[in-house]
């Protein structure tokens, strides 16, 4: 098992009422899955994965990622988790504008302190599978937004994680760009990295081997 | 990786253009200013510290009895320095040192020409060796061998000779001694309290061997052996004086030793040495303390700028750290970036100070070199500046920015702390603060300077020219010449006297009763009279002094003002008329005239007693002609008056001053603190704007979405601007309630330093307030019109 959630509770105060955001979830993921959460706005999707991706923190509840206990762990382990074995993708692909796509591509290994020599191969092994070997020293604004989401993923790749997490990955996109990146997420899939997307569009949930529906942050099991 | 950290920063430093000049012009004028006073400084700090026996060196000083109001002076009679040479071992060499004339200007013929000579001094030949002499032609053992010597500097002879040789050459002084070219030395360093051009031996002159303990005009400088006790020796010295001087006849009771490297700086409180070069180190410590603040303020500067761009950066920042950045990553980040701007602003800031330094002379009259631009120190103090400003400039926008959560990704950061934005505000209301107190402090030193300038002295300096005497060979000369102008229809006035209000007097006492030991120090000049008239002196009683005395008259006529009238306790001036005067003078002085108190002295000093005298057997020559005229044409003026000189006098230097220039030169160092602040306000208030510019525009930025609503809902762009406007001069008002009462201490306390002072009004304090909320709104309108007239459609669209 790669993941679990247990009666997770998440909310917040606001004119001294709770508004809940998360209701007593609970939620499994095995390692090779694809999963589609989907909802109506404000369902908790983002949250969601927010929570999962441990950028975000929840009040209640138990949350194990490979056995660990993230609820417990302090915020300096939490982020250690989460560089370690997850990949994020945006629907805005929140690359960064001051670096080229070669660059964007390889902060992450910067920061997981890798050396120069193994850098090198594995961006130039990213571009190549990714084909944009002809884009590496181009600005993102240079890019069209299905190129710059192919570098997001690209980066999201780069560290080999174990789960990818992506929010929206074709909001921004044309539904050919939009089908393109879905049928990259189920090769990856295929290979063996789980994925967990959030969508508002069945045909892209299609691609996933199972279908999370949330309303008003709890499971909606209609 | 840190590779990297240069590569974003240097594109994120060319990505945002007017940011980045901005920072970098607040910053860069903040360095330059503080480069230069600080070579200035430097500079200042290391006078005399180039002499080899620098630590060895002292000046003997004296402190003065109750008599003389307890004044430490630097001159002393010149049995001294012997009596120190021949009575304590520890000390090696001593020197006694006095400029020709008791300080005044000499005049010099060679061949045909006359000179007129500012630094010409007498001195033992100790001196050479004491003060690293190197000659070039001639040396120190034979430079003053033979009877009537004297040493010039290059620079002197250059000034003399020109590239003939001076060797031998004859040099005559004052009309008077006839002297021998016997040396040339190398110049003295710029930066030296010695401001010789030439020196003769003081043993040639009766300054030298009519050794007595009275006439208190002669500096002393010791040299101690190496590890000598200082203390021991003042004590040894300060003996001497019982050894020598009966008890009634002490003027002064101790010998004190000061430092050679601390006369520049440390000579405030010391009265009547030679040298011209004496700085203060109250203005160091506050050129230091405003440059100081000037670089303070452009590092706010840099802060606010820095986070007026973060809105933008904050995006960056988050996606780093869900990559795997963690704070100490990204805060290197933010210091590598402000190290790289930093050094750019430094480059220009030192670049910019060279072309500055002929600027920083004409407003301080400091000469810099470029030599010393390029101290060491200089060098050193830069490389920490960089760090230090880099520290301070960086921090905020370096803490705050690095703490940025990545959730700030998908718009779910909490809001921007408050915190932060309270230290961003105190930041500006501390910038417009100092900007406030420096406009109301040089709207108070104008004042000042402008109400002495136009205060009554009690005399008329305007229209009077000073035209030295002193080099007469005969008194005949003067009486022709007197003659020659009297017939001049545009000289008014004419008065022989001893000295200019206020320069060259001689220091008196007056006492009640003959038998008192202690009485009222005076300043007396000599006259020949006419004094009343060529001043304008307002004469309250008697008459002014006799024209004439008869030939075995041996009285003293004597015009006092109102300070001595009040101290001898007659009710009325009348009273006084007539009445005997006790004096060193003689015992038959009489007072013929008393006049309305004047301020012979700067304003900064209340009046003091002084005398006017005339006898025929005065103790003082006459050394000028005071000349009131009434001529439009100047130059034709001083030129009739130098052919009249000529034909009088014609072996002396015409030399000749104005008693209103004069009067000017009292008030030289305020003139310079005047502009130099008022140049210090306008980099400050620059600066501050910059600042404000980048906080107004982050806040336009930060509302861009509330100000699109309200646009779609009907406001109009004056509204806009209005409502963005308006916090900033809440701003404003805040660091003018915190600025007032601080500027109102300071000045208060800097015009205590006058006797004479100007009024603090509430008018500067409104003027003030108004042109930093005008400046302010200036500055903030332009961020807050365009914002106004942005399109709301962009600004509401969604991501």
């Amino acid at each position: 098992m790669l993941l679990e959630l247990k009666n997770i509770f998440k909310w917040v105060t606001q004119g001294g009422k709770r508004i809940y955001l998360l209701s007593d979830l609970n939620f499994k993921v095995e390692e090779g899955e694809f999963i589609s959460i989907m909802g109506p706005s404000g369902s908790g999707k983002s949250t969601l994965l927010n929570v999962i991706g441990m950028l975000d923190g929840f009040q209640e509840g138990e949350y194990n990622f490979l056995e660990q206990p993230v609820h417990t762990m302090k915020d300096k382990e939490r982020s250690k988790l989460y560089k370690e074995y997850i990949g994020f993708v945006f629907q805005a692909y929140h690359l960064i504008d001051e670096l080229t796509v070669y660059e964007n591509i390889e902060t992450p290994l910067l920061y997981k302190n890798i050396k120069s020599s193994e850098r090198k191969a594995l961006v130039a092994d990213m571009l190549d599978r990714f084909n944009i070997v002809g884009k590496k020293d181009l600005f993102p604004n240079q890019l069209s937004g299905g190129q710059q989401q192919l570098v997001g993923i690209a980066r999201a790749l780069i560290t080999k994680p174990k789960l990818i997490l992506a929010d929206e990955p074709t909001g921004n996109l044309n539904s050919k760009q939009s089908e393109e990146i879905m049928q990259l997420f189920k090769e990856l899939n295929q290979e063996g990295v789980t994925i967990i997307q959030a969508t508002h569009s069945e045909s892209n949930a299609a691609y996933g081997s199972r279908i999370l529906h949330l309303l008003d942050g709890r499971r909606d099991n209609t | 990786m840190i590779r990297n950290y240069f590569k974003i920063a240097w594109r994120n430093i060319r990505a945002n253009k007017l940011f980045t000049v901005l920072n970098i012009a607040g910053l860069a004028i903040g360095l330059c200013v503080c480069i230069i006073l600080f070579s200035f400084v430097n500079t200042e700090l290391g006078f005399d510290k180039m002499y080899s026996n620098a630590e060895q060196i002292y000046r003997v000083n004296m402190e003065t009895t109750e008599e003389y109001d307890f004044e430490t002076w630097a001159t002393m009679p010149n049995a001294v320095g012997p009596a120190i040479a021949q009575n304590i071992s520890q000390v090696k060499r001593v020197t006694r040192l006095i400029k020709d004339d008791f300080g005044t200007t000499a005049s010099l013929k060679i061949g045909d020409k006359n000179y007129s000579e500012n630094n010409l001094y007498l001195a033992d030949s100790t001196i050479f060796k004491m003060f690293d002499f190197k000659f070039l032609e001639g040396d120190v053992a034979t430079a003053f061998s033979k009877p009537k010597s004297i040493v010039l500097s290059l620079a002197t002879k250059k000034r003399f000779f020109g590239n003939q040789e001076a060797l031998g050459q004859l040099i005559t002084v004052n009309n008077n001694d006839t002297l021998q070219v016997s040396g040339i030395y190398a110049d003295l360093p710029k930066n030296s309290v010695m401001d010789f051009d030439m020196v003769y031996n003081i043993m040639d002159s009766w300054m030298g061997t009519n050794v007595y303990w009275s006439n208190a005009s002669y500096e002393t400088y010791v040299q101690l052996e190496p590890n000598a006790d200082v203390s021991e020796i003042e004590k040894q010295a300060t003996a001497l004086i019982d050894k020598h001087v009966d008890k009634e006849g002490q003027y002064f009771t101790k010998f004190f030793l000061q430092p050679l490297t601390e006369i520049h700086l440390y000579s405030a409180n010391v009265r009547e040495g030679y040298s011209t070069k004496l700085g203060n180190i109250t203005t160091i410590k506050s050129l230091l303390f405003l440059s100081l603040l000037v670089l303070f303020i452009a590092c706010i500067n840099y802060m606010n700028l820095a986070t007026a761009n973060s809105q933008k950066r904050a995006k960056g920042i988050g996606m780093n750290k869900v990559l795997g950045a963690n704070r100490r990553q990204m805060l290197s980040l933010f210091y590598v970036e402000t190290g790289i701007m930093v050094f750019l602003s430094i480059v220009i800031g030192y670049g910019v100070s060279f072309l500055v330094l002929p600027l920083f002379k004409s407003i301080t009259g400091n000469a810099l070199d470029f030599q010393d631009l390029l101290a060491a120190p200089i060098l050193i103090g830069l490389l920490i500046i960089w760090i230090l400003v880099t520290l301070i400039a960086g921090s905020y926008p370096a803490i705050s920015m690095s703490g940025i959560s990545p959730l700030i990704l998908v718009n779910k950061s909490k809001k921007k702390g408050s915190a932060s934005e309270f230290v961003r505000k105190g930041l500006v209301v501390f910038q417009f603060a100092a900007s406030i107190v420096l406009i109301i402090a040089v709207t108070i030193i104008l004042q000042q300077m402008s109400f002495i300038k136009n205060k009554n002295l009690g005399y008329d300096p305007n229209g009077i020219i000073a035209v030295s005497v002193k080099s007469a060979e005969t008194g005949q000369q003067i009486e022709s010449l007197m003659k020659g102008l009297e017939s001049q229809v545009n000289i008014e006035s004419i008065s022989a006297v001893q000295s200019m209000p206020g320069a060259n007097e001689s220091g008196r006492a007056v006492r009640k009763l003959a038998t008192d030991n202690t009485g009222m120090p005076i300043a007396s000049c000599r006259t020949d009279g006419n004094i009343v008239q060529t001043l304008k002196l307002n004469i309250l009683a008697g008459n002014e002094l006799p024209e004439t005395i008869a030939k075995g008259d041996s009285v003293i006529y004597t015009l006092i003002n109102e300070k001595i009238l009040d101290y001898l306790g007659y009710k009325t001036p009348d009273e006084a008329v007539g009445k005997i005067i006790h004096t060193e003078l003689g015992p038959r002085a009489i007072i013929t005239g008393v006049v309305e108190n004047f301020n012979f002295n700067s304003l900064k000093d209340d009046v003091g007693g002084y005398m006017y005298y005339k006898s025929r057997k005065a103790p003082e020559g006459i050394r000028m002609l005071l000349v009131r005229y009434n001529s439009q044409d100047l130059s034709q003026f001083i030129g009739q008056l130098q052919a009249t000189f000529n034909e009088s006098l014609p072996n002396t230097a015409f030399d000749y001053q104005f008693v209103d220039r004069h009067v000017a030169q009292l008030y030289a160092s305020e003139e310079k603190t005047a502009s130099m602040a008022t140049i210090f306000s306008a980099l400050a208030i620059f600066i501050a704007c910059l600042g404000l510019f980048g906080l107004a525009a982050f806040t336009a930025e930060q509302r861009r979405k509330e100000i699109g609503v309200r646009k779609v809902l009907g406001a109009t762009v004056s509204g806009i601007t209005q409502l963005l406007s308006k916090d900033f001069l809440k701003l404003v008002l805040v660091a003018f309630v915190i600025a007032a009462p601080v500027a109102y201490w300071f000045m208060h306390k800097w015009l205590l330093d006058f006797a004479y002072r100007t009024e603090i009004s509430w008018w500067v304090f409104a003027f003030a307030g108004l042109a930093a909320m005008c400046i302010a709104l200036l500055t903030v309108s332009f961020q807050a019109i365009k914002a106004a007239v942005a399109n709301p459609a962009k600004s509401l669209r969604i991501e």
